[in-house]
């Protein structure tokens, strides 16, 4: 009861955020598009008796033309490749905010043993080059999207728990904790009652940047031909888009089509990123949030070091929110 | 800068080295299939024991004759004396050759674009923090906001589209005679700046967004100090602290990220070489990747990941230089 209230609460409060609105029409219309594809669509893009004539103009009753490969519908396709940029958006981000928390409170809060051997851990992740091995592993173990999900929250969760486990450092010295300490409550008791809603916020914030994110990655990756052949994504429409001469015969529309699909989708996740995080911590307005984005999708570390300066206030919100 | 602090910086890295040399040995290797069935399958022309024999000496060529464990000590062994490995390719060229060849023309699109970023982008994110909430400032905030969100493969296609096929402006796709015929002229320089120059547009627009708005933040992060209000109630003039005391502190986070992105220098740009055909380090990996020449992908990634830890070593140790609080209290965490 109490956790549904919460919940609404902050729905509300991103709608009342003007670019939390925006994120959030965006991402509500995609949410659309991607369940309701077989119905909003004019033709079937998977179906191949629903293919036109190769490479026709944007007009009627092909609204953005049609591939010159293989003479599907491109409106269609763009509306299709919703689900798999949402899917694998919205999967890998929890997932990643799931294992991110693990580590981080663990490491935090789980004694020397453990915050040594994943510190350690995280500092191998660090040099591994990410996209080349993310390349291997899914030639290896096959192209799809579950497998996807789970090399990029292979890959994505070192950055998350760095910033969770320096978030439990401060929750963790803080004076309602020793008093919990002291009061005789179990390590566990304190790790879910006072560590875990402590860092909570956090955790949203995060999920829907990351999301952003590996909405990128996933372009990226379908984009080398490394995704699921037989699914339509936007990444996998660029590649066709190129390979079948797009760019040769000048089609921009077959280019740019896909490419608002991923600006869309990561656009509305973006935004509702940022007003999530003026919505938790409305002294600090637009700080290093975007740039912890990047750090998530190119595997560099750029912001990281950035945020270190915008760190104490944040944990000093957190602290405060958690204490009574 | 202690002593200690540099030594335990350095076995650190050994330490990690040795673990992702580890990793490096057996990842690529859980897809790798026996050399002697890739290239000898049962055809039917030979009998059971030349069949077997040749299959043998294959076997002994590509170093499969002894068990996983003692290929993993010889691969110790072989790197120790500095040897990457022979690649699958026709012609069985050293792995080392190979990147070595690739690496400069990555560095071209990477070093560009790596100094395109910093320049620019210190530019404009000081400018902005100076300026801040003017429009200069608003300007830089709105653009970050549509940019970020935009993939430079995107960009890439789009610039290839326009400035490339429709404008004529740039080669759409690197002149293939670049790499063969280059010879150190201002002919051939020029050459390579006209093709590097869609790949490395495409590329540093995220990164002079990304730099301009850390350096705002910094800069404004900076001048919210006490030291500057200080400095200021001492009567020093504006221009004084903005470029002695604003600018240099925050330049550190600056340099840490610089460091940092490093090691992205070489590996960072496999999808925009592949679409612009560009002869270097990521178009190597994806033939290597295609044609499952594990030899070839072990060395590239091994030599990916030194170069990240040597970089990160290096910034941890500039870092300390620069902020001796660092090496006094344990390190940048």
């Amino acid at each position: 009861m109490r956790t549904t209230r919460r919940k609404n609460n902050l729905l509300a409060k991103i709608w009342h955020h003007p670019q939390g609105q925006v994120g959030l029409i965006l991402a509500g219309l995609l949410v659309f598009a991607a369940v309701a594809a077989p119905w909003i669509t004019p033709f079937d893009p998977y179906d191949v008796t629903q293919r036109a004539e190769k490479g026709l103009a944007p007009g009627w009753p092909h609204l953005l033309g049609t591939s010159i490969s293989t003479g599907q519908d491109i409106f269609s396709m763009l509306i299709y490749g919703a689900r798999v940029s949402l899917l694998v958006g919205i999967v890998t981000g929890l997932a990643i905010a799931f294992l991110g928390a693990f580590m981080g409170i663990l490491a935090g809060y789980g004694g020397r043993f453990w915050d040594t051997l994943i510190m350690r851990l995280v500092d191998v992740m660090l040099v591994i080059p990410t996209l080349p091995l993310t390349i291997v592993l899914t030639n290896l173990f096959g192209k799809s999207y579950g497998m996807i999900i789970f090399i990029f929250t292979i890959f994505g969760w070192v950055g998350l728990a760095r910033v969770i486990r320096s978030q439990v450092l401060v929750l963790k010295s803080s004076n309602y904790i020793k008093a919990a300490q002291l009061a005789g409550a179990s390590r566990r008791y304190i790790m879910f009652r006072h560590i875990l809603p402590g860092v909570s916020n956090l955790l949203i914030m995060s999920t829907a940047l990351t999301s952003a994110g590996i909405m990128v990655a996933e372009a990226g990756l379908s984009f080398l031909g490394l995704g699921d052949p037989t699914a339509i994504s936007w990444g996998k429409m660029l590649a066709e888009a190129q390979s079948g001469g797009a760019l040769l015969f000048g089609h921009w529309w077959w280019i740019i089509a896909p490419g608002i699909g991923i600006f869309l989708s990561v656009f509305a996740f973006m935004r509702i990123g940022l007003a999530l995080e003026e919505v938790f911590n409305p002294r600090m307005k637009r700080s290093g949030m975007l740039l912890r984005l990047f750090k998530s999708i190119n595997g560099s570390y750029i912001q990281e070091v950035f945020d270190a300066m915008d760190d104490r206030p944040e944990t000093d919100e957190a602290g405060k929110e958690a204490a009574p | 800068m202690r002593k200690g602090y540099v030594l335990e910086r350095i076995l650190y890295t050994v330490f990690i080295f040795f673990i992702v040399i580890t990793l490096n040995f057996f990842i690529p290797r859980i897809g790798v299939e026996d050399p002697a069935e890739r290239y000898y399958p049962p055809q039917g022309n030979l009998t059971d024991t030349e069949y077997s024999i040749i299959k043998q000496l294959t076997r002994k060529q590509y170093g499969f004759d002894v068990s996983g464990w003692q290929q993993y000590l010889r691969y110790l062994s072989q790197l120790s004396r500095g040897d990457l490995g022979t690649s699958l390719q026709a012609g069985s060229p050293k792995v080392s050759t190979l990147i070595a060849q690739r690496l400069p023309w990555t560095l071209v699109l990477s070093l560009s674009n790596m100094l395109i970023s910093v320049t620019l982008g210190l530019l404009l994110g000081t400018s902005a923090a100076w300026n801040r909430g003017k429009f200069a400032d608003r300007a830089l905030m709105n653009a970050s906001t549509v940019m970020t969100a935009l993939p430079a493969f995107f960009l890439a296609l789009v610039f290839s589209l326009y400035m490339g096929f429709e404008w004529g402006w740039f080669p759409a796709y690197t002149e293939p005679d670049m790499v063969a015929s280059f010879d150190w002229s201002w002919r051939a320089i020029a050459q390579v700046a006209r093709n590097a120059a869609l790949p490395v547009i495409s590329m540093s627009i995220g990164g002079v967004i990304s730099y301009a708005q850390g350096t705002r933040n910094s800069v404004i992060a900076v001048s919210q100090e006490d030291f500057i209000t200080t400095a200021r109630a001492k009567g020093m003039s504006t221009r004084t602290v903005k470029y002695r005391h604003v600018l240099r502190n925050a330049m550190l986070p600056i340099v840490t990220s610089l460091g940092m992105s490093v090691s992205g220098l070489i590996g960072g740009s496999v999808v925009i070489e592949q679409i612009f055909n560009w002869n270097g380090m990521g178009t190597l990996f994806l033939t290597a990747n295609n044609t499952n020449d594990y030899p070839l992908m072990m060395g590239i990634m091994l030599f990916l990941s030194s170069f990240a830890l040597l970089a990160n070593l290096m910034t941890d140790l500039l870092y300390s230089l620069l902020d001796p609080r660092v090496s006094a209290g344990g390190g940048r965490r």
